[in-house]
């Protein structure tokens, strides 16, 4: 889901609970070049609100890198 | 569509603390473990900083901030007007230093957040009411 809203880009998802609702990520996007910490989790949060409006997920720690840096 | 009433009243909060908290409980007694986290990372830096419990008016304040700043969830740490993050962000931030840059503090020697079980001074704004 990440990944097609970043094309490109490297997504890792950690299971924290072993439940699947309460995940961490790290993504590494060349989109997030130039943006603030803040713009790039904005990136990441809208890609999957979908998930977060059904119920699917009920917390996500993200953290955003960009590639080469 | 957010209350208008609220959403000029977070506005002037965040335009008149130039390091303002919105947070779950209290720097005192935080009652959720990210907002905790943010706490203490500001704690360790000796900065001055205002705190919003947003508990009394959860959603309505969900519906202003996702107006104002394009974010949702709590902690929010604004600094000079600008949404910074939240604890993800702001530990992040402290980690790297760029927290205490952002803040114009220095950056405690060999401190982590984790570790702050005693800040060096408690925050000295009493806490803010939303009415």
């Amino acid at each position: 889901m990440i990944e097609a809203a970043l094309p490109g880009a490297a997504v890792e998802v950690v299971d924290e609970t072993g439940g699947g609702d309460h995940l961490r990520t790290t993504v590494t996007a060349a989109q997030f070049k130039g943006l603030s910490r803040i713009d790039q989790h904005r990136l990441v949060k809208a890609a999957v609100k979908p998930r977060f409006d059904d119920g699917t997920i009920h917390a996500l720690s993200v953290k955003t890198a960009v590639p080469g840096s | 569509m957010a209350d208008a009433e609220l959403k000029q009243k977070v506005e002037e909060l965040i335009a008149a603390n130039p390091v303002l908290l919105f947070m779950k409980g209290t720097p005192e007694m935080p009652r959720c473990g990210f907002s905790m986290r943010v706490v203490q990372a500001l704690d360790t830096m000796d900065v001055e900083y205002g705190a919003v419990d947003v508990l009394p008016a959860l959603q309505p304040l969900r519906e202003v901030t996702a107006e104002i700043s394009d974010w949702q969830t709590f902690p929010q740490l604004y600094v000079n007007g600008e949404l910074l993050g939240g604890a993800d962000i702001v530990e992040e931030m402290f980690d790297s230093g760029e927290l205490a840059e952002a803040l114009g503090a220095e950056q405690p020697a060999g401190a982590a957040p984790a570790q702050a079980a005693i800040p060096a001074q408690p925050a000295q704004a009493p806490p803010l009411q939303i009415e």
